[in-house]
């Protein structure tokens, strides 16, 4: 009984916890550009996450190594070094996403102007952090998330065409007044957003902070194959909402109220409220993560004590990082960019970033010194190797579709 | 890194000559695979810092008188310490750090070698930490709730 607790917590969890603010703008956006002829790259980005949660949860129980630890043994401190930078730096771009994301919400919710959320939202983020046990921040920032799913409500209660929907999923292609290569970098954005180099991060080192050993894998993996795929389920929900009512009417998105509009439209007032709550659940939850994850990158790399499950003090270092990353994201949104323009960016660059992570747990999730009798199967490796070469690909073709597309424009 | 060496670093070497091990003995420790950039955690296992490089000396024994070597003339460098803070930045860019400025912990404190490094005492006196301590005493332990577990 216990077990299945733990089980269906985690499921729930992982489904709020999927979408973050990147899925939500970057499904709504191609949502609304290209209908739903990108489905297909949330299908892939979610095997991909399912394989590489999986396989970073099973290396960080199994070995007590998190991601990286694991990424400086092997690659040394120059290779390394580079990869932390680049790490870290998407990841500090994420989390000032998602910070930009929580004070949109609110400044929906409130008509409040967001730069006066912005502070708000900062500090709640950091004190969270600060006093906020680990289990306790994962599972309600999830299951608030879970409010989300007004998005799968909204389009039943639209009522769309379902069979040309089913259309546009089975038989993609690029619409006629859109480019190839703009439909291209939108599925590169996807497929980063699905895949986010933070979520791994996380993920093993929340294993580290969770003691999980040898017989939790059963159960992390149901949470990760259960509870991924419904959430990417929930985003081609977000896309399916802006396919039926921002694409007919050439509505582009680049605010937080075009993405809650379809919800507005199809169920008044109690979905928007719902979908508000939700939004600040996804995002918040979301920062934290993000937040943990610069802590965990820099404390990893250098050797530092760290965890939610010391006390600030006996983790200084640790607790020093994720307090400069919260001002200092706090500080960039306070400068009026727009999140939703930092959100779009931050996609792209985590599917840049996402080789240097991915590589080197494939390896060491193949070495018997770290993983005994746990390493990777044969279809496994199969499908990691497959995996390997669409990061490559998609990682390597960004910065050309973006410079060629004008990021989108 | 084999057995030699830590028996090179006991502090009182037997008078009696003891019988040459058996070629092939313990395990055999490559230092860029089993030593560089591992993670070191002390006796508790909380982390303490990661080999950021290693510090060799030329093994020197009682037996000879310094010209330390093999018969081939090439010294056998044993390492004598762990080296972390300011060296990764020269490890990367290369040179070398002022020798006042090397943090480092003596090889003899190690007590296990597996995926991290095993300190046989408490970390909190070394002085690779000393960051670590002047953040708790400065910074983190000052804003309240630092000290207290998280609830």
């Amino acid at each position: 009984m216990k077990k299945l607790f733990a089980v269906a917590l985690g499921v729930l969890t992982a489904i709020g916890g999927f979408v973050d603010i990147g899925d939500l703008v970057t499904n709504a956006v191609v949502g609304a550009r290209f209908g739903m002829s990108l489905a297909w790259v949330v299908v892939v980005g979610v095997v991909g996450i399912c394989l590489f949660a999986q396989m970073s949860g099973r290396v960080a129980a199994v070995s007590g190594r998190a991601t990286f630890e694991i990424i400086r043994e092997r690659l040394g401190p120059r290779v390394g070094g580079a990869n932390l930078v680049a790490s870290f730096l998407v990841t500090m771009l994420t989390l000032t996403a998602e910070i930009g994301g929580i004070a949109l919400a609110l400044e929906l919710a409130s008509s409040v102007e967001r730069r006066l959320w912005i502070p708000f939202a900062g500090l709640a983020v950091w004190l969270v952090l600060w006093r906020v046990k680990f289990s306790v921040l994962e599972n309600a920032a999830g299951l608030l998330g879970l409010a989300l799913v007004v998005f799968a409500v909204a389009l039943f209660q639209l009522g769309p065409d379902w069979d040309e929907l089913v259309r546009q999923v089975t038989h993609p292609s690029v619409p006629p007044d859109e480019a190839a290569p703009t439909y291209w970098y939108y599925a590169v954005a996807l497929f980063g957003a699905a895949m986010t180099p933070y979520e791994v991060f996380f993920f093993s080192s929340g294993a580290r902070e969770e003691r999980w050993t040898v017989e939790d894998l059963s159960t992390s993996r149901a949470n990760v194959l259960v509870g991924f795929p419904l959430g990417g389920l929930l985003s081609l929900a977000i896309a399916a909402c802006a396919t039926v009512v921002l694409l007919p009417r050439g509505i582009e998105v680049t605010s937080l109220s075009q993405i809650t509009l379809p919800v507005a439209l199809a169920g008044g007032k109690f979905l928007l409220a719902l979908v508000i709550l939700g939004i600040v659940a996804a995002t918040f939850g979301a920062a934290l993560e993000t937040a943990l994850s610069t802590g965990y990158t820099l404390a990893q790399f250098f050797g530092w004590s760290w965890g939610k499950y010391r006390r600030p003090a006996e983790a200084a270092r640790f607790h020093t990082a994720m307090l400069v990353a919260v001002v200092v994201g706090t500080l960039v949104l306070l400068t009026n960019v727009d999140p939703v323009a930092v959100t779009e960016y931050s996609v792209v660059f985590s599917a840049i970033a996402l080789p240097l992570t991915y590589l080197p747990i494939l390896v060491v999730a193949n070495d018997p010194e770290y993983m005994g009798e746990h390493v990777n199967g044969r279809a496994t490796n199969a499908l990691g190797l497959g995996y390997l070469v669409v990061i490559v690909v998609a990682s390597l073709a960004a910065i050309p579709l973006m410079v060629a597309t004008g990021a989108g424009g | 890194m084999s057995p030699r060496l830590r028996r090179a670093e006991r502090a009182s070497t037997p008078e009696e000559p003891l019988p040459a091990p058996p070629r092939p003995a313990g395990r055999v420790l490559d230092a860029r695979l089993h030593l560089l950039d591992r993670q070191v955690v002390d006796a508790d296992g909380a982390p303490v810092a990661v080999v950021d490089d290693l510090e060799l000396e030329p093994l020197v024994t009682a037996a000879d008188d310094g010209s330390a070597g093999t018969a081939d003339g090439v010294p056998t460098l044993v390492v004598t310490h762990l080296l972390s803070g300011p060296v990764l930045l020269t490890r990367v860019l290369t040179g070398r750090p002022p020798h006042s400025r090397w943090h480092r912990i003596a090889w003899r404190h190690v007590s296990d070698v597996g995926t991290v490094l095993r300190l046989g005492l408490q970390g909190d006196a070394l002085d690779v930490l000393w960051i670590e301590r002047w953040l708790r005493e400065h910074v983190v332990g000052r804003i309240p709730g630092g000290r207290r577990a998280p609830e």
